[in-house]
């Protein structure tokens, strides 16, 4: 690992003139990322200039109290939200030059998102809810891997079941397959566990640990547990739409999560 | 990476996939389309039934390929040469008769014809022959004949004085629909009976109907037409061709169909709100969905392609189920018109107006359906993430195609359609104009709300931010409660009106009896027979001709009848063909003089006439111009002296013409006479002395005739509320769907503030204060808007009088008003029901 590895490794690296296709480019390269939501009088800044590099493969903890700015960073990181300022390169793409539809596109087989109400299609079959993604990019055997990824999760005998007759652990299962399917680059993942019990978030969040290191993928997990922080090799605790610290694993974070 | 958009069989898979196989959600929309395109197909099918009818069968029904009529006179032998060059030719006579069997009389519509009738065609007799002209001395009748008569097929009876043998019973007449309602039951019989009987002495009432059968089958009619009239003169005889042999019928059609048409478009009109708003709340409940699949890589452009093919898929089977329905109801609404008109009540397909209904119905729900859809694209996937995010704005430009090209195809196909474009286009305008308006009251009724003082009542202010907070279906509300509620006065208004209508047209009090060629010799005889046969009866007797007006208006430049053509004013039904005339000293009974003089009793020198006023506004004369008629080939010409108003509700002699007596008294002439019956009495014991005293003279009884009319105009009335109830079934389908809409967008409010402690009392209150103030604006509009449309219906289209029982509309109104709450209440109930706990468990 080089020297200028090591240094975005541990986010103090974050040069623009980086350069994002390099053969070892980060996964997400973001610099000075501002976001304001209302406008005039009423806007509220909830980004004040956000730097950060991860590199590919690597699973970080994203810490703060409510309000922190920790949600919209996903949203922005994932292209579900633009940046007001600042530039961002993700899975080699520019975000900052996309639109709506280009960010949708650009998700596509490349990033997965987990969220904490697991958001499955209510009108899908679990089997047609993991296929769906992968029908969407085109992939031709999306039943096929569908079922082999749900199976990789517990679910082979769920199939077809819809979102109603599944229990929570079992929908966020489901959620899971989906976002690792098409096996993305990046998986976002929004407090997996904030609506499962202990027991359960925790067979979660092994699933979600082995699936994407089968994956290879890069794992961004917003979360108020420090146990399952201190599972990822880093954590960025963020405070007031900043990030307040960036640490390697095996570190104490109590002090930064309010 | 795909840079191309979702391929439309991945986008149908995932379609399929999301869409209820029961079309939850998009049941609006379904109903909707069913409702109008069912409505416009079944109209389309009847209408086009009748006239392929009426062209395909119009030699049948005219029993000819044109026939020339003439009052009082056979052809002359060189007319008759003229016709015999173009190909068969059939003379017939028309009068009124009676028949008699000893004390037993029934009036009859005699019908006298050559041996070479029918030209076209057969008549089907009950013992299941297919004859034409009966032998001499032998007559057809009908079964109501022989019942009045006690006579069977066989048996002899008397037509006036001349004994004649009942051949058979007539089932089917070919010709019956271009001969009109009759003035008593068919008979038919030879051409030398009317002769014989001594029912055509000069001044009788008779006409004569000379039919050509064409060699050339391909020969034009109406070039054959215009070549007699230029040899012979426009005023010689009335015209009919097979492409018009039915010309009272066609306007019937014509007319009823442009309404049909209206109430078509009406049906669509509101079904395309029902479409939007069905649309709009599918796709709303349907964010989460949406914003789902963004996440997982949809673009805005697959989301539109996976929508709209749930919409088109819900479209496609609701349009289908409308053309069955369409089609399968149209026997029956051809069994409701019954006599009305010449259609068979069987089941016909008819592609074009399958066609054109699909297309209507597949236009409408595309320019309604593509707002919301085109909104659903700009959900953003960031709703996952935060719980309600506003919409990005949706891009109003990718509306213009959808929109702009489908509302000009519905222009274009209505207007291709319509019989009356500009009645079309008026309708289509105004129904654009009601929309905006209400879009606009919507707006207005937001904004007031939002501005109004907050009630210190937390359930009126509850109730009043419903109307105007965000997310509020105010705008879907007012538009459905508009065209809801305006359909409500618009139906009670129109069937008010036809109701007041028929019992104006038809008289409490009518004479008993109208009886025709009274010689002027007999008038002692006749009111002597009607004194010792019905003691206390009330005689009137006037002079009677038939005559047709050829010219009008200020003397020295008259405008010529024949110079119209078809475009006579609406209102002269009286320049049509020949009208009965009279002459009177005196102003008759029922008419008031409302300009002018009355002539003196003994007047002489000029000639001077007065003319009904409603005739006179209709074609613009006034005191002091000038009329000619043609009686019996000669022209009158007089001066008007005064113009009368005429009640036509007493059902006696009301002539639009009434000459002085110096004008007419010299021509040869008959009198005719009404005969009232005291209350109670029965005509009975006349009816057989007055055929034995005066055997020439024919009699009608009004009794059937006003059950007849009676009967026509009960069921023009059903097939009008018929026609229309389809447009209030769809408004009720409407009013239901946003109703349910507005429930869905406050379920969460109600739960909330259940939890919070409100009673089921106060958030009925609240239902009630929301729905009372919608409610209450939208009957001013509704009574207006509703009110004005029937008046076009009424006045316009069937130019009948204006006559809404207000009370009654005002009542319907009401009770739409109180359907209205009920709705919305009923809505609510689930809810209020529901344990607050397990409410928000569902929420």
């Amino acid at each position: 690992m080089s020297d200028r590895l090591v240094l975005s490794h541990m986010g103090l690296v974050t040069s623009p003139s980086q350069s994002p296709d390099s053969a070892i480019a980060p996964t997400i390269h973001a610099h000075g990322l501002k976001l304001s939501l209302g406008s005039g009088d009423n806007a509220v800044e909830i980004l004040r200039g956000i730097d950060l590099v991860v590199p590919r493969g690597q699973t970080l903890a994203l810490l703060g109290p409510s309000g922190s700015g920790k949600s919209s960073l996903m949203a922005v990181l994932s292209g579900l939200e633009r940046a007001g300022a600042g530039s961002l390169t993700v899975a080699g793409q520019d975000f900052a030059r996309l639109d709506e539809d280009a960010l949708a596109r650009a998700r596509r087989g490349r990033i997965g998102v987990v969220l904490q109400a697991f958001h499955l299609l209510p009108t899908m079959t679990a089997l047609e809810n993991v296929a769906t993604p992968l029908e969407l990019a085109g992939t031709p055997d999306a039943h096929v891997r569908a079922a082999a990824e749900l199976t990789a999760v517990g679910l082979g005998h769920r199939l077809s079941h819809y979102p109603a007759q599944l229990s929570g652990g079992e929908q966020q299962r489901v959620a899971i397959a989906r976002a690792l399917a098409p096996r993305p680059e990046l998986v976002f993942a929004d407090e997996p566990t904030g609506n499962l019990d202990a027991r359960t978030g925790a067979q979660i969040v092994d699933l979600l640990f082995a699936r994407r290191a089968e994956a290879g993928s890069t794992l961004l997990i917003i979360t108020h547990d420090e146990a399952l922080a201190r599972q990822c090799e880093r954590v960025v605790t963020l405070a007031d739409g900043r990030i307040a610290s960036d640490t390697l694993a095996a570190h104490d974070v109590s002090d930064t999560v309010g | 990476m795909a840079e191309r958009p979702l391929p439309w069989r991945t986008a149908w898979t995932i379609a399929r996939r999301d869409l209820s196989a029961r079309f939850r959600g998009l049941r609006l929309l379904l109903v909707c389309l069913f409702l109008g395109v069912g409505a416009i197909a079944a109209i389309g099918t009847l209408t086009g039934s009748i006239n392929g009818e009426l062209s395909s069968r119009g030699r049948e029904i005219l029993g000819g390929d044109i026939e020339l009529k003439v009052w009082q006179r056979a052809l002359k032998p060189n007319e008759v040469a003229a016709l015999s060059a173009y190909g068969r030719v059939s003379q017939g006579l028309r009068l009124q008769a009676v028949a008699r069997n000893g004390d037993r009389t029934a009036p009859v519509a005699l019908k006298a014809v050559d041996g070479k009738w029918p030209l076209y065609g057969r008549l089907a007799l009950e013992d299941g022959r297919k004859v034409g002209a009966p032998p001499p001395g032998t007559v057809w009748i009908t079964r109501s004949t022989a019942a009045r008569l006690g006579i069977r097929p066989g048996d002899h009876f008397l037509i006036g004085d001349r004994p004649v043998v009942a051949g058979g019973i007539i089932t089917a007449h070919p010709e019956q629909m271009s001969e009109g309602f009759a003035l008593g039951d068919l008979a038919i019989s030879g051409l030398e009976l009317p002769r014989e009987a001594g029912l055509t002495a000069p001044g009788a009432m008779y006409r004569s109907a000379t039919r050509v059968r064409f060699a050339d089958p391909a020969r034009d009619p109406d070039t054959v037409v215009d070549t007699l009239k230029q040899r012979f003169g426009d005023e010689a005889f009335d015209t009919r061709t097979r492409k018009a042999a039915s010309p009272a019928t066609q306007r019937f059609v014509d007319r009823m169909g442009e309404f049909l048409v209206l109430v078509g478009l009406a049906a669509l009109v509101i079904a395309g709100i029902g479409i939007g708003g069905g649309v709009s709340s599918y796709l709303d409940a349907r964010r989460g969905s949406i914003a789902t699949l963004k996440v997982l890589g949809a673009t805005s452009g697959d989301i539109a392609r996976i929508y709209l093919l749930q919409v088109g898929a819900a479209a496609l089977v609701g349009s289908l189920a409308g053309l069955v329905a369409g089609t399968a109801v149209t026997p029956l609404l051809a069994r409701a018109l019954g006599a009305l008109l010449p259609v068979s009540a069987t089941l016909t397909v008819s592609p074009t107006a399958l066609a054109t209904a699909a297309a209507y119905g597949l236009l409408v729900a595309l320019v309604f359906a593509a707002p919301p859809l085109v909104r659903a694209r700009s959900y953003p996937a960031l709703a996952l993430m935060r719980a309600r995010v506003a919409p990005l704005a949706p891009d109003r430009r990718a509306l213009l195609v959808p929109v702009g090209l489908g509302l000009a195809a519905i222009l274009a196909l209505a207007l291709a359609s319509a019989a009356q474009p500009l009645v079309t286009a008026g309708f289509l305008a105004g129904s654009a104009a009601l929309l905006g308006l209400l879009a606009l009251l919507g707006v207005g009724i937001r904004k007031a709300a939002a501005h109004l003082p907050r009630p210190s009542n937390a359930i009126l202010r509850a109730g009043l931010a419903n109307l105007h907070r965000p997310g509020a279906q105010t705008g879907a509300l007012v538009t459905a409660l508009g065209f809801g509620l305006s359909a409500f006065v618009l139906i009670a208004s129109v069937q008010t009106s036809l109701q007041a209508n028929i019992e104006r047209t038809l008289p409490a009090r009518a004479p008993t009896l109208f009886v025709l060629d009274l010689p002027q010799t007999g008038v002692e005889t006749f009111r002597q027979t009607v004194a010792a046969a019905l003691p206390g009866a009330r005689v009137a007797m006037v002079p009677n001709m038939r005559g047709r007006i050829v010219a009008y208006g200020p003397r020295d430049h008259m405008t010529k009848v024949s110079a119209l053509g078809k475009e006579v004013p609406d209102g002269a039904w009286a320049l049509r063909g020949d009208r009965g005339l009279t002459y009177s000293a005196t102003v008759p009974e029922g008419s008031t003089v409302t300009r002018g003089r009355w002539w003196a009793a003994n007047h002489t020198g000029e000639a001077l006439v007065s003319v009904d006023e409603e005739f006179a506004d209709a074609v613009g004369l006034d005191v002091g111009d000038s009329l000619t008629v043609n009686v019996l080939g000669v022209d009158i010409t007089a001066r008007i002296a005064a113009i009368r108003r005429i009640d036509w509700r007493t059902m006696g002699f009301n002539f639009v013409l009434v000459f002085s007596p110096n004008a007419l008294e010299a021509a040869p002439h008959n009198l005719a006479a009404t005969v009232e019956a005291p209350p109670g009495a029965s005509s009975d014991r006349l009816l057989p002395r007055l055929a034995q005293a005066f055997p020439s003279a024919s009699v009608v009884e009004t009794g059937g005739l006003l059950k007849d009319a009676r009967a026509l105009l009960g069921q023009m009335s059903v097939a009008i509320l018929a026609a229309a109830s389809v447009a209030v079934l769809a408004g009720l389908a409407v009013l239901l769907g946003a109703i349910a809409a507005a429930r869905a967008s406050r379920t969460y409010d109600t739960v909330i503030l259940r939890v919070l402690g409100a009673s089921r009392r106060q958030l009925l209150a609240m239902q009630l204060a929301e729905y009372g103030v919608l409610a209450g604006v939208l009957a001013l509009v509704a009574l207006g808007a509703g009110s004005g449309l029937a008046w076009l219906v009424i006045v316009k289209l069937f130019e009948f009088a204006w006559l809404p029982d207000w009370p009654q509309v005002l009542a319907v109104l009401a009770a739409g008003l109180a359907l209205v709450l009920g709705l919305a209440l009923a809505g609510s109930l689930p809810l209020l029901r529901a344990k607050p706990a397990q409410a928000l468990r569902e929420l």
